[in-house]
Protein backbone atom coordinates (compact mmCIF):
# COMPACT_ATOMS: atom_id res chain seq x y z
CA UNK A 1 0.00 0.00 0.00
CA UNK A 2 1.48 3.24 -1.01
CA UNK A 3 0.39 5.14 1.98
CA UNK A 4 3.65 6.82 2.70
CA UNK A 5 6.50 8.09 0.65
CA UNK A 6 9.71 7.63 2.52
CA UNK A 7 13.13 8.86 1.56
CA UNK A 8 16.07 8.30 3.83
CA UNK A 9 19.72 8.75 3.00
CA UNK A 10 22.83 8.90 5.11
CA UNK A 11 25.67 11.30 4.56
CA UNK A 12 28.53 12.30 6.87
CA UNK A 13 27.07 10.39 9.79
CA UNK A 14 23.66 11.98 9.58
CA UNK A 15 20.55 10.38 8.15
CA UNK A 16 18.21 12.80 6.43
CA UNK A 17 14.63 11.66 6.09
CA UNK A 18 11.66 12.96 4.21
CA UNK A 19 8.31 11.35 4.78
CA UNK A 20 4.99 12.14 3.16
CA UNK A 21 1.93 10.53 4.64
CA UNK A 22 -1.38 10.29 2.87
CA UNK A 23 -4.01 11.41 5.29
CA UNK A 24 -6.96 13.77 5.12
CA UNK A 25 -6.19 15.35 8.49
CA UNK A 26 -9.76 16.54 9.01
CA UNK A 27 -9.89 19.12 11.78
CA UNK A 28 -12.92 19.38 14.02
CA UNK A 29 -14.07 22.45 12.08
CA UNK A 30 -13.68 20.85 8.68
CA UNK A 31 -15.39 17.68 9.83
CA UNK A 32 -18.35 19.67 11.10
CA UNK A 33 -18.71 21.40 7.74
CA UNK A 34 -18.60 18.08 5.93
CA UNK A 35 -20.76 16.29 8.46
CA UNK A 36 -18.21 13.61 9.21
CA UNK A 37 -16.01 12.70 12.12
CA UNK A 38 -12.77 14.51 12.68
CA UNK A 39 -9.79 12.32 12.00
CA UNK A 40 -6.15 13.20 12.08
CA UNK A 41 -2.80 11.65 12.82
CA UNK A 42 -2.08 11.79 16.52
CA UNK A 43 1.24 10.07 16.78
CA UNK A 44 4.18 9.43 14.46
CA UNK A 45 7.08 7.20 15.32
CA UNK A 46 10.15 6.36 13.33
CA UNK A 47 12.56 3.56 14.10
CA UNK A 48 15.91 2.72 12.63
CA UNK A 49 18.06 -0.21 13.65
CA UNK A 50 15.74 -0.97 16.55
CA UNK A 51 16.02 2.52 18.02
CA UNK A 52 13.34 5.17 18.07
CA UNK A 53 14.63 8.14 16.11
CA UNK A 54 11.52 10.28 15.86
CA UNK A 55 8.59 10.42 18.17
CA UNK A 56 6.01 13.10 17.77
CA UNK A 57 2.55 13.69 19.12
CA UNK A 58 0.60 15.80 16.69
CA UNK A 59 -2.63 17.74 16.55
CA UNK A 60 -5.06 18.43 13.73
CA UNK A 61 -3.04 21.39 12.52
CA UNK A 62 -0.58 19.46 10.45
CA UNK A 63 -1.41 20.02 6.81
CA UNK A 64 -3.34 17.57 4.69
CA UNK A 65 -1.01 14.80 3.54
CA UNK A 66 1.62 16.02 5.98
CA UNK A 67 5.23 16.14 4.92
CA UNK A 68 7.88 15.96 7.59
CA UNK A 69 11.61 16.18 7.35
CA UNK A 70 13.94 15.16 10.11
CA UNK A 71 17.54 14.22 10.73
CA UNK A 72 19.17 11.80 13.10
CA UNK A 73 22.61 10.47 13.82
CA UNK A 74 23.63 7.43 11.79
CA UNK A 75 25.73 6.04 14.61
CA UNK A 76 25.36 2.31 15.09
CA UNK A 77 23.47 1.73 11.87
CA UNK A 78 24.71 -0.73 9.29
CA UNK A 79 24.07 -1.15 5.60
CA UNK A 80 20.66 -2.57 4.86
CA UNK A 81 18.99 -1.09 7.94
CA UNK A 82 15.45 0.05 7.44
CA UNK A 83 13.63 3.17 8.48
CA UNK A 84 10.33 2.09 9.91
CA UNK A 85 7.59 4.70 10.09
CA UNK A 86 4.40 4.22 12.04
CA UNK A 87 1.47 6.54 12.45
CA UNK A 88 -1.68 6.28 14.48
CA UNK A 89 -4.75 8.37 13.86
CA UNK A 90 -7.69 9.40 15.98
CA UNK A 91 -9.84 6.45 14.87
CA UNK A 92 -7.13 4.09 16.09
CA UNK A 93 -5.87 3.07 12.68
CA UNK A 94 -2.18 2.31 12.58
CA UNK A 95 -0.06 2.13 9.47
CA UNK A 96 3.54 1.01 9.33
CA UNK A 97 5.84 1.16 6.37
CA UNK A 98 9.55 0.77 6.02
CA UNK A 99 12.22 1.66 3.54
CA UNK A 100 15.90 0.96 3.35
CA UNK A 101 18.20 3.79 4.36
CA UNK A 102 20.44 4.63 1.46
CA UNK A 103 24.13 5.42 1.66
CA UNK A 104 24.98 3.58 4.86
CA UNK B 1 -16.90 0.71 47.06
CA UNK B 2 -14.19 -1.92 46.83
CA UNK B 3 -15.41 -3.16 43.51
CA UNK B 4 -15.64 0.36 42.18
CA UNK B 5 -12.05 1.00 43.06
CA UNK B 6 -10.95 -2.21 41.42
CA UNK B 7 -12.66 -1.29 38.16
CA UNK B 8 -11.06 2.12 38.27
CA UNK B 9 -7.65 0.55 38.62
CA UNK B 10 -8.26 -1.60 35.57
CA UNK B 11 -9.13 1.46 33.53
CA UNK B 12 -5.96 3.27 34.55
CA UNK B 13 -3.84 0.30 33.63
CA UNK B 14 -5.45 0.10 30.19
CA UNK B 15 -4.81 3.80 29.64
CA UNK B 16 -1.15 3.50 30.55
CA UNK B 17 -0.42 0.60 28.22
CA UNK B 18 -0.45 2.41 24.85
CA UNK B 19 1.84 5.06 26.29
CA UNK B 20 4.48 2.40 26.76
CA UNK B 21 4.17 1.08 23.22
CA UNK B 22 4.80 4.54 21.84
CA UNK B 23 7.91 5.94 23.44
CA UNK B 24 5.99 8.85 24.90
CA UNK B 25 2.47 9.82 23.99
CA UNK B 26 1.89 13.40 24.98
CA UNK B 27 -1.74 13.09 24.00
CA UNK B 28 -2.39 10.59 26.73
CA UNK B 29 -0.08 12.18 29.24
CA UNK B 30 -1.02 15.82 28.91
CA UNK B 31 -4.53 15.95 27.48
CA UNK B 32 -4.98 19.58 28.52
CA UNK B 33 -2.24 20.68 26.17
CA UNK B 34 -4.26 19.74 23.13
CA UNK B 35 -7.41 21.58 24.08
CA UNK B 36 -5.78 24.77 25.35
CA UNK B 37 -6.75 27.75 23.25
CA UNK B 38 -3.97 30.14 24.15
CA UNK B 39 -0.28 29.50 23.57
CA UNK B 40 0.57 30.42 27.16
CA UNK B 41 -2.05 28.07 28.54
CA UNK B 42 -0.85 25.25 26.29
CA UNK B 43 2.74 25.74 27.39
CA UNK B 44 1.67 25.72 31.01
CA UNK B 45 -0.34 22.54 30.52
CA UNK B 46 2.62 20.81 28.93
CA UNK B 47 5.58 21.98 30.97
CA UNK B 48 4.10 23.71 33.99
CA UNK B 49 5.03 27.26 34.86
CA UNK B 50 8.22 28.08 33.01
CA UNK B 51 10.06 31.15 31.87
CA UNK B 52 11.79 30.27 28.61
CA UNK B 53 14.84 32.15 27.40
CA UNK B 54 14.40 33.58 23.94
CA UNK B 55 17.56 32.32 22.27
CA UNK B 56 19.10 29.43 20.42
CA UNK B 57 15.97 28.29 18.63
CA UNK B 58 15.32 29.16 15.01
CA UNK B 59 11.85 29.01 13.56
CA UNK B 60 11.81 29.44 9.82
CA UNK B 61 8.62 30.21 7.98
CA UNK B 62 7.74 32.35 4.98
CA UNK B 63 6.88 35.97 5.79
CA UNK B 64 3.76 35.66 3.69
CA UNK B 65 2.24 32.24 3.21
CA UNK B 66 0.04 32.03 0.14
CA UNK B 67 -1.69 28.85 1.25
CA UNK B 68 -2.65 28.52 4.90
CA UNK B 69 -3.41 24.86 4.33
CA UNK B 70 0.26 23.97 4.25
CA UNK B 71 2.64 26.46 5.76
CA UNK B 72 6.18 25.10 5.74
CA UNK B 73 7.84 25.58 9.10
CA UNK B 74 11.39 24.66 10.00
CA UNK B 75 12.58 24.36 13.56
CA UNK B 76 16.26 24.24 14.23
CA UNK B 77 18.38 24.35 17.34
CA UNK B 78 21.84 23.29 18.46
CA UNK B 79 20.75 22.88 22.07
CA UNK B 80 20.84 19.27 23.29
CA UNK B 81 17.12 18.82 23.73
CA UNK B 82 14.74 16.49 25.49
CA UNK B 83 11.51 17.70 23.93
CA UNK B 84 10.43 20.25 21.36
CA UNK B 85 6.94 21.72 21.21
CA UNK B 86 5.38 23.79 18.45
CA UNK B 87 2.49 26.20 19.00
CA UNK B 88 0.68 28.83 16.98
CA UNK B 89 -1.97 31.39 17.88
CA UNK B 90 -4.16 31.52 14.75
CA UNK B 91 -6.17 28.32 15.15
CA UNK B 92 -8.85 27.42 17.69
CA UNK B 93 -6.36 25.33 19.64
CA UNK B 94 -2.76 26.28 20.14
CA UNK B 95 -0.70 23.10 20.08
CA UNK B 96 0.59 21.74 16.76
CA UNK B 97 3.06 19.04 17.69
CA UNK B 98 5.30 17.81 20.44
CA UNK B 99 8.51 15.98 19.58
CA UNK B 100 10.18 13.65 22.01
CA UNK B 101 13.85 13.32 21.24
CA UNK B 102 15.78 10.14 21.68
CA UNK B 103 19.53 9.80 21.90
CA UNK B 104 21.25 11.04 18.78
CA UNK B 105 18.23 13.11 17.90
CA UNK B 106 18.92 16.34 16.08
CA UNK B 107 16.58 19.31 16.36
CA UNK B 108 16.10 20.00 12.67
CA UNK B 109 12.48 19.43 11.77
CA UNK B 110 10.42 20.61 8.85
CA UNK B 111 6.69 20.23 9.06
CA UNK B 112 3.73 21.68 7.23
CA UNK B 113 0.99 23.17 9.32
CA UNK B 114 -2.44 24.65 8.82
CA UNK B 115 -3.10 28.22 9.81
CA UNK B 116 -6.49 29.82 9.78
CA UNK B 117 -5.19 33.39 9.84
CA UNK B 118 -2.02 35.39 10.26
CA UNK B 119 -0.28 34.65 13.50
CA UNK B 120 2.85 33.69 15.34
CA UNK B 121 4.50 30.30 15.49
CA UNK B 122 6.24 29.58 18.78
CA UNK B 123 8.67 26.75 19.35
CA UNK B 124 9.84 25.71 22.79
CA UNK B 125 12.89 23.53 23.31
CA UNK B 126 13.32 21.75 26.60
CA UNK B 127 17.05 21.39 27.01
CA UNK B 128 18.78 18.49 28.69
CA UNK B 129 20.02 21.04 31.24
CA UNK B 130 16.43 21.56 32.37
CA UNK B 131 16.16 25.03 30.89
CA UNK B 132 13.64 26.13 28.32
CA UNK B 133 14.42 27.98 25.13
CA UNK B 134 12.02 29.73 22.84
CA UNK B 135 11.91 30.77 19.21
CA UNK B 136 9.24 32.75 17.44
CA UNK B 137 8.24 33.69 13.93
CA UNK B 138 5.31 35.82 12.87
CA UNK B 139 3.83 35.44 9.45
CA UNK B 140 0.94 36.56 7.33
CA UNK B 141 -1.42 34.08 5.80
CA UNK B 142 -3.08 35.11 2.56
CA UNK B 143 -5.62 32.31 2.43
CA UNK B 144 -6.75 30.59 5.60
CA UNK B 145 -6.21 26.87 5.75
CA UNK B 146 -8.88 25.61 8.09
CA UNK B 147 -11.80 26.19 5.75
CA UNK B 148 -13.94 27.83 8.38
Amino acid sequence: MANMKIKASARNGIVKCKVMMKHDMLTYDQAKAKGTEANFITHITAKAGGKVVLDMSTSQFLSKNPLIKFDFSAEGLKAGDMLEMTWTDLSGKTVTESKEIKGL
Amino acid sequence: MERRKFLGLGLTAAAVLPAILNAKDFRAEKPDTWTAQKVDAAIEALYGKITPVEEGVTVQAPKVASNGGAVPVKIKSDIPAKTVAVFQDANPEATVAVFDLSEGGIVDYSIQIKMKASGTITAIVEGKDGKFYLGKQSLEVALGGCEG
